[in-house]
Formats: C-alpha cells, sequence, structure tokens
C-alpha cells in the first residue's frame, strides 16, 4: 500500500510533536504522493494573510503569488523580500558577528572560529525580527543565494500541473 | 493442538514441559515418554507472567484431559524461554542502576559504539544517516561517576586506584537511591584489583550508611576484552535480568503450587540450559530462535547426520544456522536489538522475510518488494480481525491454493480468501497487469528465491558445498516454502519433521542443561617456545581451566547439584598469531601435563581451521595465539524422544486422503492431492503436487518431487 497521511499527522509532524517511532515509519515507507499538497494546506493554514504558496522556502519563509500576480519570497509575518529570483537575504536586516568578541557570545572560547577567517552573518525579518538564516563564510565573501528553484519545470515535470498564473484570490 | 503420533492413548504420562513465552501469546508445549506432543496457548500477562504460563500449561494438559496439577505433577523437566527480558530492556523499564567507570569515560552511554545508532534497522534503513538516532542512555550520566587510576593493557597498574573518588563514587550513587552498581574499569578483565578495590569500598560505605545494594564488577561478570560491550552485559544484568529473576522466581513458585517437583531451567544464548539461581541471567536475554538449532543439533546427533542446515520460516523473519561436524557455531560479540555485548550467542542469521512479509509495489521502480516489515500474528488481508491493509505472503499463499481457507490452524481462524484476492489484484496484478494467480505467483517465486540466496550465501559463504549438508525445515511456515527454497541446491536429504511448528519450543527441551564460563588469556604461543615457556604456558592454562570449572560447579552447586554430576568440556579459543578471528576448538586433554599436550590442542585448531577456512590458508608461522579459555558442564537431564513408528506401505491410507484441490502452480492451475498429516503412516510416500495439511503447518510438495515420512515422523523430501 502506498501510504497517505491525514492533515493532523502531518502537522505534527511539521510541528515536531510526532513521537520518534512515527518519523522513523513515515521515513522508512514510500513518499505519500498527496505529501506536497497537503503540506501545502498546513502551510497555508498557518499564515495570516491570503497569498497563495507556491513552495515552502525555509522556517517562516515561502515563495507566493500575490494579489498582483507577482512571485515573491514571503515571511511568515508578511514582509515581503521581493521576487524569488532575487536573492531575499538583501532585502533583510542582517548582523555581521565579526569580531572574536561577538563570536564567542556564542561559542565557547577554544571551541570558537577565528574571526579572521570566519564571520557570522545573522539574516533577520525587518518585519517580525526573527532570526531566518545564518550564514558561516571568510570575510569579504559575497553573500549567498541558497537556493532558486526552478519553479515551472517542478510544477510542470513533478507535479504534473501548470504552476498557477494569475493573481491570488 | 496435538501433534506427534497419533494414536490415541488411554493414559498419558508427560515427561517435559517447554515455555514459549513470547510478546503476545504463551506457548507451552508438553512432551510424553513416547514423543508425543501437545501446544497450549494462552495471552501473555506481562504484569505476571506466572498466571498465562500456568494458563497455557492448562490449555495444553487439556488437550490429553490431564487436570493440571496431575499433569504437573508428572513433569520431570521444565525449560523456560521468553521475551521478558529482552522487552524490559527495549522499553527502558529496568531497575535504577548507578555505573562507576575510569575517570574520563563517563560519556560511554551518551557515545556509545557508532553501530548502535542502526543495529537492527532494515538495510534501507543502515544505509541513510539521517534514520540513525543515539539510543536512550540505560543509565544517565547523572547516575554515572568517574575513579582515577589505570590498568594498562598488559595488566600492570600504571596509576593507583583512587580509593577517595571510589568512596565520593559509591556515597553520591548511594544519595541517588540506586538499587545496583555496576563496576567496569579498562582491561579489569587482565587485572581485576583496581574493581575489586572499588568493591571493597562500595561494601564498607554501605555499611557505614547502613544500606545495602548489589555490586556487580565486569571482572566478574563478563571479564573480556572490549569495554563498551563489557559495560553494557553487566549494566543490563543489572537493570533488566535481576527484575527478570524475580518474575521467574514466582514462576518457579506458581508451578510449587501446582504440585510440580521439578526445577525450571531458562534457555541461554549459547544454546544450553541455566537454573534461575545463576549469577549471570543476562545471558538468556535472547533466547527465541535457538531453540530450533538446538533442536535440529539434537535430531540430527539421533539419527547421525553430521552437517545440516537450520532453516526457520516464522511470521517475520527467516532464521538459518548452520551446525557442521555436530557443532554450531558461536558468536562472541554479538548485536541485540540496540546492543554491542559481550556474551556467547549462537551464531543465526536472519532474513526480514517471513510468511507475515508485506508486500507492494515499488512505485519508483515499479517492481515488487516484500518486506522488511511484516503483519506478524495479524497474518493478512484475509485475516479481517488483524486489520492489515497490505498485501502479505500469507494472503498470495491463500490465492494460490496453497493454504486451504478453512484449515488455517485447524480451522480455529477464519480466512477470508475473497479478501486475499482483492487485495492482491488491487494491490499486485492491476499495476502490474498480471492476471491474480501470476501475480500471487510471482510474489512467491520472488521470496522463495530470496530465501534460496539466503541459504546458498550461509552455505558457500562459509566454503563448503551444499552437497556435504542435509537441511531441516521448520517455524509455521518452513514446509509451505521448503520445497521452492530448496529447488536446485543439491542438499543430501531435506528434513520436515512433521512438528514443524512446534519445533522451536520443542528444540527448547533437547538442550542440556549447560553452564559456560569463559576468561579472556591472550596468551602467545611463540612457534619455537622452550619446554619451560610451554611448561609455564600450561600451568596458567591449568589454572584458568580450574578457575573456569570451580565456575561451573558453583553455579549447579546452587541448585543443589553435586560435582560428581557435572561433566565438564575444556574448550581453548586459538588463532594463528596476527590473524583477527579465533576459533573455539574442544580440548582433546581436560589439562596439560606434558608437552606433547600442547600439540594435541593445535592439532585440534589446524583441523577446525581446516574446515572452516582451508588446509592451504594454515599460517602458523608466527606461533599461535590463545585469546579466551572457555569451561563447559553439563548435567543429564531429561529430553524429548523421538518416536520410532512402525513402518507401513507406501501408499498412504484412504483415511489419510482428503481431497483434490486447484491450486495455481507458477503458470498453470494443477490438480492436488491433500492429505491429513496425522493420518499418514511411516512408510508412505506422498507425490507431487500434494499438500499436507495438519491443524498447525501446511507442507507442500512441488511437482516432480516426492516426500517419505520416515519411522521418526519426518519428511524427507527428494
Amino acid at each position: 500500500m502506498i501510504p497517505s497521511y491525514d492533515s493532523a499527522t502531518l502537522r505534527d509532524l511539521l510541528e515536531g510533536k510526532l513521537p520518534w517511532s512515527e518519523v522513523h515509519g513515515i521515513m522508512s515507507a514510500f513518499k505519500d504522493p498527496d505529501r506536497f499538497d497537503k503540506m501545502l494546506e498546513i502551510h497555508q493554514s498557518r499564515v495570516t494573510w491570503q497569498d497563495r504558496i507556491l513552495l515552502p522556502y525555509g522556517e517562516n519563509l515561502y515563495i507566493v503569488q500575490t494579489a498582483d500576480a507577482r512571485r515573491v519570497v514571503k515571511c511568515a509575518c508578511g514582509q515581503e523580500f521581493g521576487d524569488y529570483r532575487q536573492n531575499w537575504k538583501l532585502e533583510a536586516l542582517i548582523r555581521v558577528r565579526s569580531s572574536q568578541a561577538e563570536i564567542e557570545e556564542l561559542y565557547p572560547k577554544m571551541m570558537a572560529a577565528n574571526a579572521e577567517w570566519m564571520q557570522l552573518r545573522e539574516f533577520i525579518c525587518p518585519g517580525c525580527k526573527t532570526l531566518l538564516e545564518v550564514e558561516a563564510v571568510p570575510p569579504g565573501y559575497p553573500i549567498l543565494f541558497d537556493f532558486q528553484p526552478d519553479l515551472e519545470a517542478f510544477y510542470e515535470q513533478w507535479l504534473g500541473r501548470k504552476l498557477p498564473t494569475g493573481a491570488s484570490t | 493442538m496435538e501433534g506427534g503420533m497419533a494414536a490415541d492413548r488411554a493414559v498419558r504420562e508427560p515427561r517435559i514441559l517447554a515455555i514459549d513465552a513470547g510478546g503476545t501469546m504463551t506457548d507451552t508445549i508438553i512432551i510424553d515418554r513416547s514423543g508425543d506432543f501437545v501446544i497450549g496457548k494462552a495471552q501473555t500477562t506481562p504484569e505476571d507472567e506466572s498466571i498465562a504460563i500456568a494458563r497455557s500449561a492448562e490449555d495444553a494438559f487439556d488437550y490429553w484431559k490431564l487436570p493440571l496439577r496431575d499433569g504437573m505433577g508428572s513433569v520431570v523437566a521444565g525449560v523456560y524461554s521468553g521475551t521478558a527480558m529482552l522487552n524490559r530492556l527495549l522499553e527502558r523499564r529496568g531497575q535504577r542502576v548507578g555505573v562507576i567507570v575510569t575517570r574520563g569515560m563517563e560519556d560511554y552511554f551518551k557515545l556509545e559504539r557508532g553501530v548502535q545508532t542502526h543495529l537492527g534497522l532494515s538495510y534501507s534503513d543502515r544505509l541513510h544517516v539521517v534514520t540513525h538516532r543515539h539510543s536512550v542512555p540505560l543509565v544517565p550520566k547523572s547516575r554515572i561517576r568517574g575513579v582515577g587510576g589505570r590498568v594498562d593493557m598488559f595488566g600492570n597498574e600504571a596509576i593507583p586506584v583512587y580509593e577517595e573518588d571510589a568512596r565520593k563514587a559509591v556515597h553520591d550513587l548511594l544519595d541517588e537511591k540506586v538499587e545496583a552498581i555496576c563496576v567496569s574499569l579498562v582491561f579489569s578483565y587482565r587485572n581485576p584489583s583496581h574493581e575489586q578495590a572499588v568493591g571493597r569500598i562500595a561494601e564498607e560505605v554501605m555499611a557505614e550508611r547502613g544500606q545495602r545494594v548489589p555490586v556487580m564488577l565486569s571482572s566478574v561478570i563478563c571479564p573480556t576484552r572490549l569495554d563498551f560491550p563489557r559495560l553494557n552485559t553487566v549494566v543490563i544484568e543489572a537493570y533488566a535480568a535481576e527484575p527478570s529473576r524475580r518474575q521467574l522466581f514466582r514462576v518457579r513458585e506458581k508451578f510449587r503450587d501446582l504440585g510440580a517437583s521439578f526445577e525450571p531451567r531458562i534457555m541461554a544464548s549459547h544454546g544450553g540450559t541455566i537454573s534461575m539461581e545463576a549469577g549471570q541471567l543476562v545471558k538468556t536475554l535472547v533466547s527465541g530462535p535457538i531453540g530450533g538449532v538446538v533442536g535440529v543439533k539434537y535430531l540430527a546427533d539421533k539419527i547421525g547426520i553430521d552437517n545440516i542446515v537450520c532453516s526457520d520460516i516464522g511470521g517475520t523473519s527467516f532464521d538459518l544456522a548452520l551446525i557442521t561436524g555436530g557443532e554450531y557455531a558461536l558468536k562472541n560479540d554479538p548485536s541485540i536489538e540496540h546492543f554491542k555485548l559481550n556474551l556467547p550467542l549462537l551464531e543465526l542469521d536472519s532474513v526480514g522475510a517471513g510468511t507475515g512479509s508485506f508486500v507492494r509495489i515499488n512505485p519508483l521502480s515499479q517492481r515488487i518488494e516484500i518486506g522488511p516489515d511484516s503483519a506478524g500474528s495479524r497474518i493478512g488481508l484475509c485475516y479481517a480481525e488483524g486489520k492489515v491493509d497490505t498485501v502479505s505472503i500469507t494472503d498470495c499463499n491463500v490465492v494460490l491454493g496453497t493454504i486451504n481457507p478453512d484449515y488455517f490452524l485447524g480451522g480455529e481462524i477464519k480466512i477470508d480468501r475473497d479478501k486475499a484476492i482483492e487485495g492482491v489484484r488491487k494491490q499486485i496484478a492491476e499495476p502490474l497487469k498480471l492476471s491474480v494467480e501470476r501475480a500471487a505467483s510471482g510474489v512467491i517465486e520472488l521470496f522463495e528465491e530470496s530465501l534460496r540466496q539466503a541459504v546458498i550465501t550461509k552455505v558457500l559463504g562459509r566454503g563448503f558445498e551444499p552437497v556435504s549438508y542435509s537441511l531441516c525445515s521448520y517455524g509455521g511456515g518452513g514446509p509451505l516454502h521448503v520445497g521452492g527454497y530448496t529447488e536446485g541446491i543439491p542438499f543430501r536429504d531435506v528434513l520436515v519433521p512433521a512438528w514443524a511448528a512446534g519445533f522451536s519450543a520443542f528444540g527448547c527441551a533437547c538442550a542440556d542443561y549447560e553452564y559456560r564460563f569463559e576468561r579472556q588469556m591472550d596468551l602467545a604461543i611463540p612457534p619455537k617456545s622452550s619446554a619451560e615457556e610451554r611448561h609455564s604456558l600450561g600451568q596458567r592454562i591449568n589454572e584458568a581451566w580450574g578457575v573456569l570449572s570451580d565456575e561451573v560447579h558453583a553455579e549447579f552447586a546452587k541448585s543443589g547439584i553435586a560435582r560428581s554430576q557435572v561433566r565438564i568440556k575444556p574448550y581453548v579459543r586459538l588463532q594463528y598469531m596476527g590473524q583477527l578471528n579465533d576459533l573455539e576448538v574442544a580440548s582433546p586433554v581436560d589439562r596439560i601435563r606434558q608437552t606433547g599436550d600442547f600439540e594435541k590442542i593445535i592439532e585440534a585448531f589446524e583441523e577446525t581451521y581446516d574446515r572452516v577456512y582451508a588446509r592451504s590458508a594454515r599460517s602458523p608461522e608466527l606461533g599461535y595465539f590463545v585469546t579466551r579459555l572457555v569451561a563447559t558442564g553439563i548435567v543429564d537431564c531429561e529430553k524429548p524422544a523421538l518416536p520410532n513408528d512402525a513402518l507401513a506401505g507406501e501408499t498412504p491410507s484412504d483415511s489419510a486422503f482428503k481431497a483434490v484441490r486447484k491450486i495455481f502452480w507458477r503458470t498453470q492451475t494443477i490438480d492436488a492431492r491433500i492429505y491429513q498429516m496425522e493420518e499418514l503412516r511411516a512408510g508412505n510416500v506422498i507425490e507431487g503436487l500434494a499438500v499436507v495439511e495438519s491443524p498447525a503447518t501446511t507442507f507442500v510438495v512441488p511437482p516432480g518431487r516426492r516426500a517419505r515420512l520416515d519411522a521418526h515422523r519426518i519428511f524427507h523430501l527428494s
């Protein structure tokens, strides 16, 4: 039997509330083919705005179809970061931990990186001030663009349907 | 359920009782003087096992119309095997244990061995790191204390033991209200003095405080190399074995209340049985699949077979073991569930394929996949009460007609053939665009092929030829598939005992009353050693054997058995110097008295080496290395008799013939003759395609093959 899980189970899975034995069972079974759509619904029910989620993009981040038919990266709080083909991090608040003292606020002495070789960049949502992402790179390194999905190909070739066009309702 | 010889007897004389207390059902097999047996069943009662055991025994005696008390009174030997201790461990319901280790090693359980994060998982889960998880520690860090000091790998004291550390550790642990203290220090198998010092201090502290908890030293419980498995073994003894011992005592009391006079023994992982009083009850942690192998060894001894493959198909797994030259192999560092342990365990391979294994189509490859999970006791779709939604191997057998839906467990369980057909159609046949019968027979072919490969690998992988082996098939599903998984393998003989379904319990009843103790030695025997060197080596070996046999005698003494009744057998575990794997050989001498005795032991080792590897692989250039010494002690006990029937003619009597049934075999429907197993007589020959039915099992004789029933009620499939 190809598995299928109810929405309550998937919501618990998303929120980390399922016991490990159940999570393990889901991991080991064949992938449930309706998982993506069910997860999309769950994500949609967890946000307060109306724009349609096209793809979960990271913790608290989504790619959505806006009322005026743009595809943008959006935080769960509603803050928008612009077109998903641009790096959303450029629109975020950035805190750079570039001194030894700043790094050692997080890591114990002798277990922390050398600030001359590595810095931590924390990307924070301007709307809700949630820490959305952290990158660890050498000083001067360009900001990383983590992930640019090919939405059209994913919808057409994987899900077997057209990417929704037009305004969200 | 009743088995053995079918003839009714006026008076039964039960002699042996063997209990298999599983997680859901408790089975009791009772064997009488002539080898007849009955199996009783009852739902397991985890809070007090003795209730279920008494009920299942009552159920068994009932078949022979014997009141429980009368039956119990005439039994002379009883063996228990069960999963209660293992379950206690897996469900983390053990005692509150405190642990003292060498300082700096306090994170044993947190770090554990990497392999423990994925032991027991399916093959694909073992490959995928995302499914690996650290085990919940048996003992939290708050009840682990380090003690300074160090013994090096040669057993020399490098740093004296810090007695103040030990004193404080014991105080701390007692403050933590521990119920037992385990002490495991590095290299204590080589020099136990530090552990003994800690043990002494613990006694002193407890005396001062007026408290008493058991203190267990690894150098006593398991003086062998590899400190993490050693610690696991000692901690499990304290954590799970001790509470189980209390349960077992309750079972014994119950038996006594019911008029039993025998001393119940427990199946241990080395293939012998031990008393409930045994110092190391942890040795009985795993006993389930071992019974069958012990039973085959017993059969093989009786009918004169040296080499035999043991194959057991249950609801969830296919277990394989080899008996070569009349002996099975023991493994020293077995993995049991999520634990690496230091215990002798009968070497047994388990494949996750049984009659309850689920069958699915992989949506990516469109191929049939079997297992690794299974319906187990829930049978399959065809059993409505099982509430299963996936096709199982049994469903496919029901579709093909090899399993009689009206005679599953003798008709005790209702099987719905239409449900099985419907399930196979929807889940297998339609996605693969096959007829229902062809799909089901394809699944069975695939299933049997995978078992066949496992059998071949087991034999060839050890460097043996199937032609020098026989094969014995048992377990509820063994006789059903034995034709398939032995097809084309040139075994000498294929044996199917008529009591295949109760064989594991029968096997437990065949086990010796046997203790086994071992000790790490690591003694080098250089290639050109002087007589003097050999003399001192010989003395150390004799000394160790002496200690080990004293340990054996001490265990038997707890059950009131005199030294004169115990047969001590010394063993040596040897390897060529520089090689990694040792072999266990029975020592041809009981003590080393002269230099020639060394040669005798080495000769025995090299003969075994030739058999396991090859004569040309002998490598004595660097000498030999004694890893461990072992002593076992055996006391005679009552064992089941094999039935010995008078031979009748080849043609089965009319009363044995039940019907003709249509069975789909591979690609076509064939008329199969159906026989009732209990009505067949010794000497009868069954030509395939035929099905021999009994309440507990179904034996299929494939087309072109024949099965002959011998005087011991064993079928020989040729």
